[in-house]
């Protein structure tokens, strides 16, 4: 959504051919990435001749400031949703910042992982936003992450495992 | 205007930046290198979205004030102490995860 999208995109703009093709996993309920995404890809495609990308839907696992327990569940049936999403697509690696959207997807690669079908390196960027406190996502995700960066120092000093290289985007 | 798609090219005429704490548009504003006064309400606003204006005023790159105050902050505000916010560096992200992914 919104600014995680302007965000990501930024993460990728200095990224080699070699991460493709890219599969960009959106919330339903997303209408503005879709329109940023493209353009990004478009832009991309004028210096990169190899230009793979697609996109894929899953339901909105929380809404903001949606009650702690209706959330587990909207989750849960994320994961179902998002499981067979991962299967297919068996990444090599996932790249998110945060969005609701991200923990599902996450876990659902964490399960292949654990059922040996397929390890996937997952690297989380917390915003840029988050100078004190991590996000819901990141709080989760600190956990279960490959790699977890931060953009300020606060949170490198609290989250000690995180990696810190200054500001990305 | 109420919305529209896009404000970079106000953001490049204007000569002052007024705006709320959102992050994007601080950002927008400091990185096309315009003067920006943050007004904060800490009623409305979840404490997350103050923790970036905070930052930035703490650097230096933000002028910080609440409704009752713009007034006087416009009066006696000097932007000359504003410090220039310098890019992101994404090549540093790209850098970091060649090196976790094995391309070198």
């Amino acid at each position: 959504t919104g600014g995680h999208t302007t965000e990501i995109l930024r993460l990728l703009s200095c990224l080699s051919e070699s991460y493709s093709p890219r599969h960009y996993i959106l919330a339903d309920s997303d209408n503005m990435s879709e329109v940023k995404i493209r353009s990004f890809e478009q832009k991309r495609s004028e210096t990169f001749s190899n230009s793979q990308f697609t996109f894929h839907r899953i339901p909105r696992s929380r809404e903001v400031r949606q009650s702690w327990t209706s959330s587990v569940v909207t989750t849960v049936y994320s994961i179902f949703y998002s499981f067979p999403l991962t299967y297919k697509l068996k990444p090599d690696l996932i790249l998110c910042n945060g969005p609701g959207t991200c923990v599902p997807v996450c876990i659902s690669a964490l399960l292949l992982g654990l059922l040996g079908i397929k390890r996937t390196i997952i690297v989380y960027v917390e915003s840029i936003c988050r100078v004190e406190t991590l996000s819901l996502s990141g709080k989760i995700l600190y956990y279960f992450s490959d790699y977890f960066i931060v953009q300020w120092p606060d949170l490198k000093e609290k989250y000690p495992k995180s990696v810190y290289l200054g500001r990305i985007v | 205007f109420r919305f529209k798609d896009s404000l970079a090219e106000d953001l490049r005429s204007a000569d002052l930046v007024i705006s709320h704490a959102g992050a994007g548009s601080c950002l927008e504003t400091l990185e096309e290198g315009k003067p920006l006064i943050v007004v904060t309400n800490e009623k409305l606003m979840d404490n997350h979205q103050l923790e970036l204006a905070k930052q930035l005023h703490r650097d230096g790159h933000v002028l910080c004030c609440n409704c009752s105050t713009l007034v006087e902050t416009l009066e006696s505000m000097d932007l000359s102490t504003l410090k220039p916010f310098p890019p992101g560096q994404p090549e540093k992200f790209a850098l970091f995860l060649d090196g976790v992914v094995g391309f070198q």
